[in-house]
This record gives C-alpha cells, structure tokens and sequence, in this order.
C-alpha cells in the first residue's frame, strides 16, 4: 500500500520536474514579458486546477501594483491599478497563504478569502505577485503544490527580470544608436560647412538638419549682423516678428527658453506659431541668433540633450554664417588695397620723372609717402623761355581724399604754366578753385618759385607752406622764404598774393620740404626732429651735391624717428652751379 | 555635383519621385526643388521610391518635414518605399515611421492612398 502510493508520489514529482524543466526552458528562452506572465500564470492555474488568477506588477515610482494579467470570473480587470497599505515585509515573503498564514491580505477576488500570494522576485528587486484563487476544490494547496508553484515562479522572475534587462538593453542600445547619429550630423555638417561660402545655402542646410533630426515643423530663424536682426529662414511659420519682439529675445535671460503663458501673452508671434522654445546662439561669447521650435511632430517632449543638439546644430551654423561674412569683408579689404596700389601707381606717375636737367642748377628731389597714397606734392616743370618753375605742397589729412586733392592741384598747375599771367594771379585762382570744391576741412600749405637762368633771379609765392630754406654761400645763418598769403583752399583770394624776387648766386642752397621732415617723431613720440636740426644738418653738408645733401637729412630723419615714419616726407635740394 | 538623381514618373494619378544615390545637405535642395515643383502644379499624391537610395543625411529627412504639412493640408500625402534596411533604420531612429507611411513597394503605397481616400 505504502510502496504504491510511494510509487504515486514518484511518478508525481517526475512529472512536477519534467514540467518545471520545459517550462523554465520555455521561459528563459523568451525574451517577451507577456508571453512568460502569461504562460506562468496559465501553466499554475492548470496544474493546480484553480480557476481565478492574476499576476500583479510592482510599480515603484508609485508604489502600487498594476493588474497584468487576470483570468477567472470576478477578478479585477486588467490595467487597473491597486494599492495596498501593508507592511513591507509582505514583500519579503515567498509565499501568503491567506486563512492561513498571519497576515492580514485584502481581497482581491471577490468572495475568495484563501487566495494565495507568490512572491516574484530576484535577489534584488521585488517584481510583483502571481495570486492564485482557491481550488475548486476548497481545499488550500499542500506543500507539494506551494514548492511547484515557488519553483516556477522563481524561474519565471529569473526570466521576466531578463526580459526587463533585455528592453533595457535594447532602449539604451537605441538612445545610443541616436545619440551616435546626431554626432555623425554634427560632424557632417561642420565639414560641409566648411567648404561652403554661400551663406544661403548654409542656412538652407541648417534648417533642414534641424527639421529633419528632430521632427520639428515650426521652425524660425533670427541672425544679427552688424547691428540689424533679420529673420532668415523659416518653415511653417506665418506672421513676422516685430523689431521690438525681437528685441525682447534677444534679451532673455537664458540661451534656452521654454515658451510660457507670460511670454506667449508678450509676444503672440509665438502663440499663433506654436513656438515651444527658444534657443540663444553666440558667437565669440555675444548672442548673435536665435532660433525658436515647435513641437517635435511626434509628440516627444524636448529633452535637455535634445535642446544640446540644437544648440550645436545652431552654434556651428552661426560660426560659419560669421565666417562667409568675415570672408567677404577680406575679400573686400583686399579689393580696395588693390585699389590702393593702383592708386600709388597712378600718384607716382603725378610727380616729375625724370627730373628736369638744368646747366646752371644742382637739382634733387624725392617723395617718400608713409601711407598707399599721400597728400605731398612737388612739381619742377619746364616753363617757356627755358624758365624753371619749381612747386612743393601738403595736402591736409592723409590717404585717398589728400590724394585727389593733391592730383586736381597738380593739373591746375599744368594748366596754368603756359598761360602768361604772375605767379601771385595765378595762386590766386588756384585758391578759388580749392576754396570752391573742397570742404572747409581740406586746405594746401603751397609753395612755388620761378628760376629765370638768364638772370638767376627766383620769384617766389609761398601760401602758408613750411618755409623753403635759403643758405647763401658765405652766410652762416638760413633765410626763409615766407612772402605770399593765406593757405590755399581756406577762403577765396580777397588780397592777392604776394610775390617776391631774389637773385641766386653760385653756391647758394635752396631746400624746399614738407612737415614730413621737421615733424619726424623720435622713438617715444615725445620730440620733432624741428629746423633747427634741419637747419644744422643741411649747414653740415652744405659742401657736397644736392644729391648728397638730400640724402644726408634723410638719414638724419631716419636716425632721429628710428626708422618710423609717421607722415609723407618731401625733399627738393636746389645747389646753384 | 555628389552622386545623387531623381528621376520622375506618373503612375496613374500618382506622381512618383525616384531617388538614387546620397541625398545629403548638399543634395536636399534638389529633392526641395522637385517636391515645390510638384505642389506648385498642385500635384499633391507623391510617392517617393527609395530603392536606389543608399544614404540619407538629416538635411535630407528635414526637407520631408518641411513639405509634409503643406501636402497634407491640401489633401493630398507623401508616402515612402522600396527603403533598404540601412535607409529605413535613420528614418526609424528618428521617428519617422509614426508620421509617415512607410511602404513595402509603389502597388502598396496606390492602395494605402486609395484607402485614405475611402476612409475621407
């Protein structure tokens, strides 16, 4: 009797274990959730012929449980969720036979007070619990049935726990899939950004990446640029920013801004376009742009990675906005050198070249322009009779104004050569002309004389210019050749202008300049070079040719400013032969 | 000009953008261009067939984004096909699949069209 019902039991537990091994197989091997909750809570029911069932999930965020899975009349729907307010130790418990054991379990199907509880767990995390109702039989479980069901519930926890990771997993795996993508967009878009200097294109493709990478829609885009805010690009947007409104966001506080009731009432433009954030972008640490977005078109809330990207994406395409701009103005820098030097070409060609020769005269002369192009000007022009006119001037300012003036100037004088009217008529009209067609700003200190080689007499009008210095042969002291009037271009010629005549002798010396010399600033900037030294310096070398001389004060300019000029320096160096 | 083409045809009443190549930031305007062609001649029903496309950057998906609503607002939609899987698995990544239909070939995309119509 005994060896049968041993036999019995035998043939039982093979059969518990040959369920338990298939169905473990079974589970482990799946990786869905669904289908493990579901066939542990079918395969008990079955086998312990119970005909309610539920499996309960633990949610721990909200500390309740959610009904998985219910099978049987009267048991809970399915996705509802319950709480229960008990000790923490019924988590720990493996089992709960209710009527049975000492705990106090609520009902959870109706009329059945000897439900059994069964703990879903793995050594770390409580899952949630399979509550098996009573037999139909009335009778509660013995302990063969309780060990089974523990059994196959430990191995279905091993298995829903599994099946977490694995979602897990492959949701990480995903966020990671993205993450690679957006920095693959970053990377390809900061190279072709690189090669492209169409600033329209570059915002074409901005937007695009932007509308494509997020799903966004509403999309508006504002850039600064040398202090003016133009909305560039758009998509899905109606209605125009005002100059205010975006005076306003540009002034917000924080790179990014969430749109809010307060700033939708403030600014409507972003009510009526659905605008969900805004996005401060810099260059060179200064907010140049802005971009606001939409909603993702899928619903997903923006998250603060999310908001990164943008800003990347935004950042890289304002930096290379900035550089076409930086770009073009080289370009443009470059143009007007070009410009410049053409102009120095042109300039140059203004001054004599060669020099004119004379029998009874030692002649030098040289400009050297501290800028492209200068506002000096010396002439020594043949005159009728075989006549010498000699001519210095400075242009007030410097660069391309001083040298427009200096080249009408030198045509007026051209013009007026041939025409026989005085030297002191001739400044006189020249000055009108200046007065008439310059502004009260631009004047010439001027200079001009005439040498007569029949009689070395030099006549001279100086209309405001540096002195032209006069060291006779046996003179130790310099004269200075002053007589004339007013600068040229100040106020028309009311008294005319003064001419005076002198007679050269054999080794007299003449030197005609421009400020360029007796202003040459030493090192520190805190002396002139002065006539004086002029003076001392031409007395010095009074001996040698004009060539000589002239190039002595050069020198002597140079040594005194240390090789910086500050201004155009023009010498003519006249020796009587 | 990088490898890329789009090559246009008419199937039925459906117009039928064929894309071969890399559509990329460089190429998007071009699919921009041949979409705004498209809505400008009030064309609205586009299929566009992605099975010579062998890459597509997000400036590509972007210009789908840009245009979606403008067609759907005129009754009309942009369906995608013929995707391989590497092309299919930027479009899922970023989320595509649930704002546009994704299609297995252009005999599926005509009936999805003909069954948006009979729901409308």
């Amino acid at each position: 009797m005994s060896s049968s019902s041993n036999k019995h039991d035998e043939g039982h537990s093979r059969f518990e274990l040959k369920t338990l091994l298939e169905t473990s197989r079974m589970l482990i091997e799946s990786q869905d959730m669904d289908f493990v909750l579901n066939n542990l809570l079918l395969i008990t029911m079955g086998k312990l012929m119970v005909s309610k069932g539920m499996i309960l999930l633990y949610q721990p965020g909200a500390d309740n449980y959610i009904i998985s899975k219910s099978k049987g009349r009267n048991c809970p729907e399915e996705g509802q969720t319950i709480s229960f307010d008990w000790d923490q130790e019924v988590q720990e418990q493996s089992v709960i036979q209710c009527g049975v054991d000492d705990f106090e379990m609520p009902e959870l199907i109706e009329d059945d007070k000897h439900c059994t509880f069964f703990n879903l767990q793995t050594s770390n995390d409580h899952i949630g619990f399979l509550c098996l109702g009573s037999k139909g039989n009335k009778q509660p479980l013995n302990q063969h049935e309780v060990e089974f069901v523990e059994s196959l519930s430990i191995i279905s926890s091993v298995a829903i726990a599994n099946s977490k990771m694995f979602t897990e997993l492959r949701r990480i795996n995903r966020m990671l899939d993205r993450k690679v993508y957006e920095l693959n967009t970053l990377f390809d878009l900061s190279k072709d950004f690189n090669i492209l200097v169409d600033r329209e294109e570059i915002i074409r493709i901005f937007k695009f990446a932007m509308l494509g990478q997020m799903l966004i829609r509403k999309f508006f885009f504002v850039l600064e640029h040398e202090d003016e805010r133009k909305v560039m690009a758009t998509s899905g947007i109606s209605g125009q920013l005002s100059e205010e409104e975006m005076e306003q966001l540009f002034s917000l506080d924080e790179d990014l801004t969430e749109v809010d009731d307060a700033l939708e009432k403030e600014i409507p433009f972003l009510a009526e376009n659905e605008i969900k954030a805004l996005i401060g972008l810099q260059f060179q640490s200064e907010r140049v742009a802005l971009v606001g977005v939409g909603a993702r078109a899928n619903e997903e809330e923006y998250s603060s990675s999310d908001y990164n990207f943008l800003q990347s994406l935004g950042n890289l395409a304002v930096l290379s906005i900035q550089k076409t701009y930086l770009l073009e103005g080289r370009i443009e820098k470059e143009r007007m050198e070009e410009e410049l030097n053409i102009a120095k070409g042109i300039q140059k060609g203004l001054l004599p070249d060669p020099i004119p020769h004379s029998d009874k005269l030692d002649i030098a002369a040289s400009n050297i322009s501290s800028y492209q192009v200068g506002g000096d000007y010396f002439d020594i022009l043949e005159a009728p009779e075989n006549r010498l006119l000699f001519a210095i001037g400075d242009v007030a300012g410097k660069g391309m104004p001083a040298a427009l003036l200096m080249a009408n100037l030198q045509a007026m004088l051209h013009v007026l050569l041939p025409v026989d009217i005085s030297l002191g008529e001739a400044t006189g009209q020249i000055n009108d002309i200046i007065y008439q067609n310059t502004p009260s700003d631009k004047f010439i200190t001027f200079f001009w004389g005439i040498f007569n080689p029949d009689n070395y007499q030099f006549q001279f009008v100086n209309a405001g210019h540096n002195p032209p210095i006069l060291l006779r042969s046996h003179e130790d002291e310099v004269e200075e050749l002053t007589e004339g009037g007013l600068i040229l271009g100040v106020m028309s010629t009311m008294t005319p202008y003064e001419e005076q005549t002198i007679t050269l002798r054999e080794d007299d010396l003449l030197v005609f300049y421009t400020d360029g010399v007796t202003e040459a600033k030493n090192k520190s900037e805190s002396a002139e070079y002065g006539e004086e030294q002029l003076f001392e310096c031409i007395k010095k070398n009074r001996g040698s040719s004009s060539e000589e001389i002239q190039e002595a004060i050069i020198k002597d300019i140079k040594s005194f400013s240390k090789d910086i000029q500050h201004d155009d320096v023009t010498i003519i160096v006249i020796k009587v032969n | 000009m990088k490898n890329f083409k789009i090559n246009h045809r008419e199937v039925q009443s459906y117009d039928v953008l064929e894309l071969c190549g890399e559509l990329d930031a460089h190429t998007a305007s071009q699919l921009e261009d041949s979409l705004k062609r498209l809505i400008d001649q009030e064309k609205h029903q586009i299929i566009v067939n992605c099975k010579q496309l062998d890459y597509i950057a997000s400036a590509g998906l972007g210009v789908f984004m840009a245009y979606i609503e403008d067609v759907r607002s005129l009754g009309g939609d942009i369906k995608l096909t013929n995707m391989n899987p590497k092309v299919y698995n930027v479009f899922d990544l970023l989320g595509f699949p649930s704002l546009y239909d994704i299609l297995e070939d252009e005999t599926d995309a005509i009936k999805k069209f003909e069954t948006d119509e009979a729901e409308s």
